[in-house]
């Protein structure tokens, strides 16, 4: 295990910095309660603090404590972020199987349907949706949802298409296996790969959705502590307390960059052409 | 008018007014660049409430009276050249000006006053500003010849000159509204006014152009009027560090950082502070589960610190708690030593929060969960947080919902909320009564939460009614002291909003006035090379 740790990082020495980053933002996320020296929405202290020892990062417009709110903000981040994706790229994937493995009527009209919504500049979908749906972190992972799946439908979908038409198919059809026994044990299983790199690699695209989406005032419901909802106060006051932008702003950055990292690597990882193998 | 007021606003025109204005010669043409907080959607004066609302329409139209553009805390006629009043003080005469010409041509008369008070005054027709002035006060109008209209008032009351006065009393044309049937429409903006209505483009710009045919030679001097909707406190403010505007009057006001932002950026404007005769409150919804509960209402009363919300969201200018405000009203407004002892205003917070946390647990053991409604204006949504987080102490855990600015007041106007966690209302006339009847008393056009409160009705009639100043005085004052002590309302006073403004050097003969509504019209203001 450790061995396979070390060749991990010194073949993909960027994906080893991308999985810390990670880590790390996984650590804040599941230890906010501890690592927050106040709650997120405590507005007891006095606005535009500067950072200082009692308030690394500052205080905010209304008197919170950045640092809180940028820990805090982790948490939403990864949560909406891994929510989304899971159920985005999980129904899309599946929705790509099905009518990759079925075909004919049903595979040409729901791709259709996947033209259609991709065709929509995502930021204007999702817009669209959350002014349908209403302000919540709830409507945020499933305007996200909504906005992953066709692309997750597509990408499976052409993966799909050629295990569908493999020999090991055809011999288990021939050997009378029923169509959900053949796309449970031979189809996805063969479209794996190509599910962990979509997974990997739109968690931080989620993250950047969630967080614009929470800047132009529709994300989240704004006393929460999004790291985009965050932006949007900073700028209000981007002279008077810079700390308010640059924080939570670094945040997303560092966590997209990690994800990125990460997500490149393993897509290198899962590819034949690519892939010099770990073992 | 009180003194306070008055000295308030001649300080104000004198830093406006530079002595190269008084001697130089108005400059005709240029176009003025102005903003609007949001885009108003409906143009209907008569019968809406926003102040972009009136913002998009003030230089097409003309009043029966108005604001003197020069000195603005003095009534003065527009369409009547004069007025005369009867010795019981019920019956007003105006005498209207002659050869006046509507933007399409059509010749004005007292037909139009009389369309246009007829629908104004109409029992079924929600007027939420000149309605909800005029209606307690007016019983008829009578045009007595195309040039001569009469007012009957129920009975003598001082506020209806300036309510009348007020930029929500436009006149509207006879024809038109009988062609459109309402005044919302951008091709039924036809007035008398010194501009007429150009150009509005939804989410975009409203433009007015010079009235040649306006019934006062030589003016406007402005070729123009161009509004950009500019929505959000970084897009204003950017807006105008960039110079692309050259005049910050209106609602929302800077607040202090913004203004020593823009003072950095320019140097070519003058800033200045000053209030604005608007009142920040939280709404209740008095007829809808929890709030139809006077112990939840009285618990939310007493949870909200008005004094931290007015130093944080207002960066303290402004006066917390207060229902009349003593710089704008005088006398009229209780002390405010008194209103700083009454329930949920009181400092410290500690009994007040005891109270409201037991009366929460009472009716809602496990705490209680509302959805709490905000338009996404000016900087509701911090104000916003400051209250959910407030309300969080005693166990009401809120959810912000943020409405679009029109949708937000639709939706408060239908009642479809639970609470409106911050909503400014600004006064029409600078008149003790406006408060009441604009949010407290039953038929209030802003009385959102839908209280209806037999004792305030009956004081703010009899205030209104009220001949002798000290007399009606002390009605205010019980009025005040009634609607704070029992700290059960659904509109809570959470204070008098103060803030910052800008004009550009170049403007001339602006005047800030004495309601955020008037003297808007610029009929007077010029721009100097």
């Amino acid at each position: 295990m450790l061995a396979a740790l070390g060749r991990f990082v010194v073949r993909q020495p960027l994906g080893a910095a991308g999985a810390l980053v990670v880590l790390a933002l996984v650590a804040v996320a599941v230890l906010a309660p501890r690592l927050a020296p106040h709650g997120p929405k405590e507005t007891g202290f006095a606005p535009y603090v500067a950072p200082s020892a009692e308030f690394p990062m500052g205080t905010d417009q209304v008197g919170r404590d950045v640092l809180s709110r940028v820990i805090w903000g982790a948490r939403l981040s990864l949560y909406v972020g891994l929510a989304s994706v899971v159920l985005g790229i999980t129904l899309g994937s599946l929705w790509g199987v099905a009518t990759a493995y079925f075909g004919g009527a049903a595979d040409a009209g729901s791709q259709r349907v996947v033209d259609s919504l991709m065709a929509l500049p995502p930021i204007i979908l999702a817009l669209s949706l959350m002014a349908a749906l209403g302000q919540s972190v709830t409507n945020v992972i499933l305007a996200l949802t909504i906005l992953l799946t066709p692309t997750a439908a597509r990408t499976v979908r052409s993966v799909a298409l050629g295990v569908a038409a493999a020999p090991y198919v055809e011999a288990a059809r021939a050997t009378g296996g029923s169509n959900w026994r053949i796309i449970r044990r031979h189809v996805i299983p063969n479209c794996m790969a190509s599910y962990i790199v979509l997974m990997t690699t739109n968690v931080s695209y989620a993250i950047v959705v969630e967080a614009s989406l929470s800047f132009l005032g529709a994300g989240a419901p704004p006393d929460e502590p999004s790291w985009g909802g965050m932006l949007t106060a900073g700028v209000q006051a981007l002279e008077t307390a810079p700390w308010m932008v640059f924080f939570p702003g670094l945040a997303i950055s560092l966590a997209v960059f990690g994800l990125n990292l990460l997500g490149d690597s393993i897509r290198d990882l899962t590819d034949p052409r690519l892939r010099g193998g770990l073992g | 008018m009180t003194t306070s007021l008055i000295a308030r606003i001649l300080a104000v025109s004198l830093l406006l007014t530079t002595a190269a204005s008084a001697q130089e010669k108005p400059r005709q043409g240029g176009i003025l660049n102005w903003f609007d907080y949001g885009d108003p959607g409906r143009l209907d004066v008569h019968a809406e409430s926003p102040l972009v609302v009136q913002q998009a329409t003030a230089g097409v139209y003309s009043g029966l009276l108005h604001y003197d553009p020069e000195e603005p805390a003095k009534v003065i006629g527009d369409l009547a050249e004069r007025w005369t009043v009867s010795p019981d003080g019920k019956t007003y005469t105006f005498h209207l000006r002659k050869g006046v010409k509507w933007h399409d041509g059509q010749p004005f008369s007292s037909a139009d006053v009389k369309a246009t008070f007829d629908r104004i005054l109409n029992p079924d027709f929600k007027s939420p500003k000149c309605g909800a002035s005029l209606k307690p006060i007016v019983a008829s109008v009578e045009a007595v010849d195309p040039n001569t209209v009469t007012f009957q008032l129920k009975f003598p009351a001082a506020p209806f000159v300036p309510s009348l006065a007020s930029a929500w009393c436009r006149i509207a044309a006879k024809h038109v509204l009988a062609k459109y049937g309402d005044l919302n429409a951008p091709e039924a903006q036809i007035g008398t006014g010194p501009f007429k209505f150009k150009k509005y483009e939804r989410g975009s710009v409203i433009e007015w152009e010079r009235n040649p045919s306006y019934f006062i030679p030589g003016l406007p001097y402005l070729d123009g009027v161009k509004q950009f909707i500019l929505v959000g406190g970084p897009t204003q403010l950017a807006a105008a560090k960039a110079s692309k505007v050259m005049l910050w009057d209106a609602w929302p006001p800077m607040r202090k950082t913004q203004a020593d932002e823009l003072r950095r950026a320019r140097d070519d404007v003058e800033i200045y502070q000053a209030p604005i005769n608007t009142i920040f409150l939280i709404y209740l919804n008095a007829r809808k589960p929890p709030f139809n509960n006077p112990d939840l209402r009285r618990a939310v009363n007493l949870a909200i610190d008005r004094q931290e919300l007015v130093a944080k969201s207002l960066e303290g200018a402004g006066v917390p708690c207060a229902i009349l405000d003593p710089k704008l009203v005088g006398d009229f407004a209780l002390p405010l030593e008194e209103v700083a002892k009454t329930p949920g205003c009181r400092q410290p917070k500690d009994q007040d929060l005891a109270e409201a946390k037991r009366l929460v647990e009472k009716h809602h053991p496990g705490g209680l969960d509302i959805e709490v409604g905000l338009r996404s204006v000016g900087n509701y949504a911090d104000r916003a947080q400051l209250v959910v987080s407030q309300l969080r102490k005693v166990g009401i855990r809120g959810t912000l919902k943020t409405h679009e600015s029109a949708a937000g007041f639709a939706a408060w106007g239908k009642g479809d909320f639970t609470m409106i966690a911050t909503q400014d209302r600004s006064m029409d006339v600078n008149d003790p009564s406006g408060i009441f009847h604009i949010v407290y008393t039953t038929e209030a056009g802003s009385n959102y939460g839908r209280l209806s409160d037999a004792k305030v009705d009956e004081l703010a009639e009899r205030a209104l009614r009220e001949g002798n100043r000290d007399r009606r005085k002390q009605l205010y004052w019980e009025l005040q002291r009634h609607i704070l002590g029992r700290a059960d309302t659904a509109s809570i006073p959470v204070g008098w909003v103060e803030g910052w403004f800008f004009l550009d050097k170049r403007l001339r003969n602006y005047k800030h006035g004495v309601t955020t509504y008037d003297n808007n019209t610029f009929m007077k203001v010029w721009l100097a090379q």
